[in-house]
C-alpha cells in the first residue's frame, strides 16, 4: 500500500516514514498544502495522512479540495490541536479516521490495516486469532481448522469483531456497519446474530462489555 | 430602588405637594374676600335697620337666621331679634368684633346712632363654607388631573430612559463568553461614553481572551509536536535496537510519563473555569461515556479487570469535550488504584430533578483524611512514589473538580457498597435550573 504523508514537521515526518516502512507500508512524504494537491492529482496513492497544522493551506481545505474533486481515497487527520470542533469537522467533510497527536505508532497501524483490508491492498487476506482463522478474500471462517458455517450477516459482524480485535465495537456501530451493508436491521438484530455466531466459536471468544458493547480480544 | 420608580416618586410628590400649597393660599385668599364681602352686608344691615327705625317697629327674625340685631339705649334693651340673649352680644364700641352668644360664633358690627347702640351680628359659617366652595371648586380640577399627570409622566420618564433600558436589554442578553461589542443607535448624549468606555473594556477583554486562548493552543501545538517526534523515534529505535536494551526503555517510560503530564497540564489549562470558552448545550451521556470505556478498555483488560456500564440514557446541559475528559480521568483512576482482576461498575441515573454520573471500584477506596486533599492539583496518596508503577501526576481529579464547577454540578467520593472500592458521585443539575444561567463558582466536595 502506498501513502501520502503530508506533515510540515521534518523529524515527525522521518521518524514516522521509517516507522511506517518497518510495516512494510510505501510512504511519500510532502511538507505543505499545495504539494499535496499536486501529488494527488497525478500520482496513485492508495491513502494519505494529513496533518491539519499546514504553512500554507490549512489542512481541512485541502480535504475538501481532495473530496471536492470527488475523489474517495482514504484520508487519516493527524492534529496537534485537540479541539472537539476540529474533529467533528474533519469527519464530516469526509476523513476516514482523526488521531491527536502524540499518538501510538500502533495506534495509527492499526488503523491503516483496517483501511487496507478494506481496500483489499492487505499483503494477507488472513488473520488469526487463537484458533479462529479468518480469510476476509475467501469469506471462510475456520474453528481449530475445520471451516464453520455463517450466516452472510454472522459473517460480517464477525469480521468486523476480528479486524477491530482488542477495542470495542458498540451496538450501534455495530448496527450502522450492517446499514451500510445494505441490510435491513431489526431493533435486537445485533444481539441475536451474536448470539448465533457465539454457539459456533469456542467460549469466550466473543465478550461483552455490559452497557457498551462487544470485543474480541487478541 | 430603580432610576424611573424614584423620579416617578419624586416628581408626583412634588407635583402634589405644590398643588397642596396653591390649595392653601387660595383657601386665605378667598376667606379674606369672603370676610369683606360678608362685613360689607352686615354694615349694610345695620344701616337697614335704623332706617327701619325698630323702637317703633316691631321687627322678626327667626331664630335660626343668620342674622341677629340688639338696640341698647342707655344700657336698657329696647329691641332684640329672638335668637340673641338678654346680655349685650358685644361690648359698646364701634366697630368689627367677634363673639359667642347662643352656642354659635358671630360677627359683630356695632354701631351708635343718637344715645342708640345697634349691634348686628350675622353666623360665621356662611363664610367659612363660601371659602370652601370657592376652593373646592378650584382644586378639585387640578386633584383630579393628577393621575392623568402621572401616566404622562410615566410615558415621558420612560420615553427618556429608553437608551438605558435598551443598554440593559443588551448586557442581560450577554453570557459570560460573549464578549462582543454593544450597539446602540440613539444611545444619548450621557450614555455614549458609558458604552465607549464599556466596548473598549470589552474588545480589550476579549483580545486577551483570544491572546490566551491562542497561547493555550499554540502552547499545545509546541508540546505536541516534539513529543509525537521522541515518542516515534524512541518507537524505531526499539524496533531496530530490540525491546530488551535497558536505557531505551527507561527512555520510552519517561517519554511516556511526559505525554501524561503534559496532557494533563493541557487538560487542566483547558478547563479552567475562569477562561473556559467552549459551548455548553444538550448532551447524551451515553456515548460519551461508551467512547471513553472503549478507549481505556485496552488498559482495563490488560489489568484483567471487568468493566460495566448501567445506562439510564441522561441527558445533561454541558460541553462534551469536557463530559469525555471527567469521565476518562474517573474510570482510568478506577482501574489504575484497583488491583488485577477487580471490578469497575459505571453508571448513569436520574435522581429528583439531578442526574447523576457515578464511577464505582473494588480498589482500595480513599480514606476520610485523604478526600479533601485528592484535588488539590499534583496531589498523589503517598506522594511520588504512589504504587509504584501506577503511572500518573496528580492532576486528574484537579481536571475532574474543574469540570464540575463549569458544569454547576457536585462531588462527592465515598465507598461504593457494592465493590466496597471508591465511589465517585457527579451530580449535575436538572436541565431546566442551568438553562442559560452565568456559571457559579462553587464546588462541594463531601466526605
Ligand atoms: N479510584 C481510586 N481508588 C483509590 N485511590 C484513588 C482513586 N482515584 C484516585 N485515587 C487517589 O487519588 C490521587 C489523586 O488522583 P488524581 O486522579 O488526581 O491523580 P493521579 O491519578 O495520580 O494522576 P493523573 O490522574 O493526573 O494521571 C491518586 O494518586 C490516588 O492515590
Ligand atoms: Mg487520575
Amino acid at each position: 500500500m502506498r501513502i501520502l504523508l503530508v506533515e510540515d514537521d521534518l523529524p515527525l515526518a522521518q521518524g514516522l516514514q521509517i516507522s511506517l516502512r518497518h510495516q512494510d507500508f510505501a510512504v511519500d512524504h510532502v511538507s505543505n498544502g499545495k504539494d499535496a494537491l499536486n501529488t494527488l492529482a497525478f500520482a496513485d496513492h492508495d491513502m494519505v495522512i494529513l496533518d491539519l497544522g499546514l504553512p500554507d493551506i490549512d489542512g481541512l481545505s485541502v480535504l475538501k479540495e481532495v473530496r471536492k474533486n470527488k475523489s474517495a481515497i482514504p484520508i487519516i487527520i493527524l492534529t496537534a490541536r485537540d479541539s472537539v470542533e476540529d474533529k467533528v469537522q474533519g469527519l464530516d467533510i469526509g476523513a476516514d479516521d482523526y488521531l491527536v497527536k502524540p499518538f501510538d505508532i500502533s495506534e495509527l497501524t492499526a488503523r491503516l490495516r483496517v483501511i487496507e483490508r478494506r481496500l483489499g491492498t492487505a499483503n494477507s487476506s488472513i488473520i488469526t486469532i487463537h484458533n479462529v482463522v479468518i480469510d476476509t478474500l475467501a469469506h471462510k471462517v475456520l474453528v481449530n481448522e475445520q471451516v464453520i458455517n455463517l450466516a452472510k450477516k454472522e459473517y460480517m459482524v464477525l469480521k468486523l469483531l476480528i479486524e477491530n480485535a482488542g477495542r470495542i465495537q458498540s451496538r450501534e456501530q455495530i448496527e450502522s456497519h450492517l446499514y451500510e451493508w445494505g441490510e435491513e436491521v431489526s431493533s435486537n438484530a445485533v444481539e441475536v446474530h451474536i448470539s448465533n455466531i457465539r454457539k459456533k466459536l469456542p467460549e469466550r471468544f466473543i465478550k461483552t462489555i455490559r452497557g457498551v458493547g462487544y470485543t474480541v480480544e487478541n | 430602588m430603580s432610576i424611573r420608580r424614584y423620579l416617578m416618586l419624586i416628581i408626583i410628590s412634588i407635583i402634589t405637594l405644590i398643588v397642596f400649597i396653591a390649595a392653601i393660599q387660595g383657601y386665605k385668599a378667598s376667606m379674606l374676600q369672603a370676610a369683606d364681602l360678608f362685613d360689607v352686608q352686615l354694615s349694610s344691615f345695620a344701616d337697614t335697620l335704623i332706617s327701619l327705625e325698630p323702637q317703633k317697629n316691631n321687627i322678626k327674625v327667626s331664630s335660626n337666621d343668620t342674622l341677629a340685631f340688639q338696640l341698647w339705649s342707655n344700657n336698657r334693651l329696647i329691641s332684640k331679634s329672638s335668637n340673641t340673649p338678654q346680655q349685650a352680644i358685644s361690648s359698646f364700641k364701634h366697630g368689627f368684633s367677634e363673639h359667642n352668644f347662643m352656642g354659635k360664633r358671630w360677627r359683630v358690627f356695632s354701631l351708635k346712632k343718637h344715645n342708640t347702640w345697634i349691634l348686628v351680628a350675622q353666623l360665621l359659617k356662611p363664610r367659612f363654607e363660601l371659602a370652601e366652595k370657592v376652593i373646592l371648586s378650584a382644586v378639585t380640577p387640578i386633584i383630579l388631573t393628577i393621575p392623568l399627570l402621572s401616566i404622562i409622566i410615566s410615558l415621558i420618564i420612560s420615553y427618556g430612559l429608553k437608551p438605558l433600558q435598551q443598554l440593559k436589554e443588551q448586557l442581560t442578553k450577554k453570557n459570560i463568553n460573549d464578549l462582543s461589542t454593544i450597539n446602540m443607535e440613539h444611545a444619548g448624549k450621557e450614555l455614549q461614553p458609558i458604552i465607549d468606555t464599556l466596548n473598549r473594556v470589552l474588545s480589550q477583554l476579549d483580545k486577551a481572551y483570544e491572546r490566551e486562548k491562542r497561547f493555550a493552543s499554540d502552547a499545545a501545538h509546541e508540546l505536541r509536536t516534539p513529543l509525537s517526534v521522541l515518542k516515534i523515534n524512541a518507537h524505531n529505535l526499539q524496533y531496530e535496537l530490540g525491546s530488551d536494551n535497558e536505557s531505551l526503555n527507561n527512555l520510552m517510560a519517561s517519554v511516556e510519563r511526559m505525554v501524561h503530564v503534559v496532557e494533563q497540564i493541557l487538560k487542566l489549562n483547558q478547563t479552567n473555569p475562569e477562561q473556559f470558552s467552549q459551548q455548553m448545550k444538550k448532551i447524551v451521556l451515553t456515548p460519551i461515556v461508551q467512547q471513553v470505556i472503549a478507549q481505556l478498555y485496552t488498559d482495563i483488560s490488560a489489568r484483567k479487570q471487568i468493566i460495566e456500564f448501567v445506562d439510564n440514557n441522561i441527558e445533561i446541559y454541558g460541553n462534551d469535550f469536557c463530559i469525555a475528559t471527567l469521565a476518562q480521568n474517573l474510570i482510568a483512576n478506577a482501574s489504575k488504584y484497583t488491583p488485577l482482576g477487580g471490578q469497575i461498575l459505571v453508571s448513569t441515573l436520574q435522581h429528583g430533578e439531578n442526574f447523576i454520573l457515578q464511577i464505582e471500584d473494588s480498589g482500595p477506596g480513599i480514606t476520610e483524611e485523604e478526600i479533601n486533599k485528592v484535588f488539590d492539583r499534583f496531589y498523589r496518596i503517598g506522594g511520588d512514589c504512589n504504587n509504584s508503577k501506577v503511572i500518573g501526576c496528580g492532576l486528574g481529579l484537579a481536571i475532574v473538580k474543574h469540570i464540575v464547577v463549569l458544569h454547576q454540578g457536585s462531588i462527592k467520593l465515598s465507598i461504593s457498597p457494592q465493590l466496597q472500592g471508591l465511589m465517585v458521585t457527579v451530580t449535575f443539575p436538572s436541565l431546566l435550573e442551568h438553562h442559560h444561567t452565568v456559571a457559579k463558582k462553587t464546588v462541594e466536595v463531601h466526605s
